[in-house]
């Protein structure tokens, strides 16, 4: 039985280990000695495509459309239902897009990569790696991160496209207080380019974050096949926290004390 | 993914039959999964939420609200957002990340270490003794965790007030004439339904987990995506009929 204190001790007491071996494996991929294994980044990045693209995709289209819902009902509310296109723009791209991207990610790509990797060293595959003399730490984790890197980006863009097709269909066909025009007007005064640049370092900042995560539990994973399971699951607990203090951290860099809105002078 | 969805309708009514009907073993198994869970999810919790509504509601919406000079209708906005959507999506994610995980590592390795067929030939039924009291222990707990998440977010609002160096009248005057009981029942009763979604799937996806030491991880990896995808479309689904039969949740105060 654990104890009331042990999630956040243990959270402690990996968070500085964790932040050990990224630095390790962010140093593998900065100083290019990741790209001895370029072909494995690439075939990462391959695997980060076809394996999650569509679930989070899909998973971001149904966050898009309770942004819209929320924000249209919310203007109604308080009787500017033509407005609802700023809650969409603000909730969609700057706020419920990065942290829903967060969630699907560890879900999906941050779990899994626990598991393969807890897998590899479980049945000591990682150690086999190091007798043949191949670094493990850059062939299973910096190439991830590389991968990582090269894939997310469109993921996320496609994401924001994602996002605002499901928040218009939401404010727009289902609940229908205003017209496609109207809502689309102010739908796109009220963002700018560096907000989408802002939402990305955001959404960037969370993938790496998991990816390194992910890779750590599933390096560190003991205990036989039961071992894995309880890293799996350990990864979540860390994820979850990560992904939200980054998303709050990342509104209150970039939006804290400018608003960019276009009102008033 | 038909298959599956199939298989876990019919644990759901398995696990309810089995709860209902006597003899009822599963009460120590039930307190212990509960309190579990509770110990799991109280930290992830309580900075979740108020990460998430300092950042998201509470500072954006500052930001626009007091351009407008309104910064006291922040509140109202706190009951759309902590209450009736915030809420319960981060007890979801919270609950299905930390406690769903949890369980689904557990029967996981229980089912490959055949300890599940075990008790079956033991004449022990597993759905009784094992989904049951996780089932109303997550239930239960989720419901429970939702009100938490209200506080810190309603807390996080606060914060936000605070950093705009505004007085916390105006807040709480808004956030009190703006919130209606329905909200706050349809709230915790979605987390209760959250709790149930949760428990079938991490139950499920652990009892059919197979393939040695990627298995488990696997089945934990399947289990969190599918319950977050599953409880995001009740969210919508819900929030939908909700608003559009409840009138008197539009009405500006």
């Amino acid at each position: 039985m654990i104890g009331w204190l042990d999630v956040p001790r243990n959270w402690l007491d990996s968070f500085g280990e964790i932040v050990r071996f990224g630095a390790q494996v962010a140093g593998q991929v900065y100083s290019g000695r990741v790209f001895k294994f370029f072909g494995e980044s690439l075939r990462q990045a391959g695997i980060l495509i076809f394996g999650s693209a569509l679930i989070i995709w899909a998973f971001v289209f149904i966050i898009g459309l309770q942004c819209g819902l929320q924000g249209a009902y919310f203007n109604r509310s308080v009787g500017a239902p033509s407005l609802a296109g700023l809650f969409s723009a603000y909730c969609g791209l700057r706020e419920a897009l990065p942290y829903a991207f967060g969630y699907i990610l560890s879900a999906k790509v941050g779990t899994g990569i626990v598991a393969e990797i807890g897998a590899m060293r479980i049945s000591d595959e990682i150690d086999a790696l190091e007798v043949m003399g191949i670094q493990p730490v850059t062939f299973l984790a910096a190439t991830r991160l590389l991968g990582a890197w090269i894939a997310i980006p469109f993921l996320y863009l496609v994401g924001i496209g994602i996002v605002y097709l499901a928040a218009y269909l939401a404010v727009v066909k289902q609940v229908g207080d205003v017209s496609s025009g109207g809502y689309l007007l102010i739908f796109w005064m009220y963002q700018s380019p560096p907000d989408v640049v802002f939402s990305l370092i955001k959404g960037m900042v969370m993938a790496t974050a998991i990816v390194l995560v992910g890779c750590y539990y599933g390096y560190t994973a003991s205990g036989g096949p039961v071992g894995v399971g309880t890293a799996t699951a350990q990864s979540m607990v860390v994820n979850i926290i990560l992904v939200h203090i980054i998303g709050m951290l990342g509104t209150i860099v970039f939006w804290g004390s400018n608003p960019r809105a276009p009102i008033g002078g | 993914m038909f298959v599956e969805t199939g298989e876990m309708v019919i644990l759901t009514a398995k696990t309810i039959v089995s709860a209902i009907r006597g003899p009822y073993p599963y009460g120590e198994e039930l307190v212990w999964q509960f309190l579990f869970v509770l110990k799991l999810s109280w930290f992830p919790l309580t900075i979740s939420t108020f990460a998430l509504n300092l950042g998201a509601p509470g500072l954006q919406a500052a930001g626009v609200l007091s351009l407008f000079g309104a910064l006291d209708r922040l509140g109202g906005f706190f009951i759309v957002t902590a209450v009736r959507w915030i809420g319960p999506l981060v007890t979801a994610v919270v609950v299905a990340g930390v406690a769903g995980t949890a369980i689904t590592a557990d029967l996981g390795a229980r089912k490959i270490r055949e300890e599940l067929d075990a008790l079956q030939v033991l004449g022990v039924d597993p759905i009784k003794n094992l989904v049951v009291p996780r089932f109303l222990a997550l239930m239960i707990v989720t419901s429970l965790l939702d009100i938490f998440a209200i506080v810190f977010g309603l807390t996080a609002g606060i914060a936000a007030e605070l950093l705009y160096h505004q007085s916390l009248g105006g807040f709480f005057a808004t956030l009190f004439s703006n919130a209606t009981v329905t909200d706050i029942w349809a709230s915790v009763l979605m987390c209760t339904m959250f709790g149930a979604i949760i428990a079938i799937v991490c139950s499920y996806k652990g009892m059919s987990a197979s393939g040695g030491a990627a298995g488990v991880g696997r089945a934990v990896n399947q289990a969190v995506v599918i319950a977050l995808v599953a409880v995001f479309f009740f969210q919508f689904v819900v929030t939908s009929i909700l608003l559009a039969t409840n009138p008197d949740l539009q009405a500006i105060r």
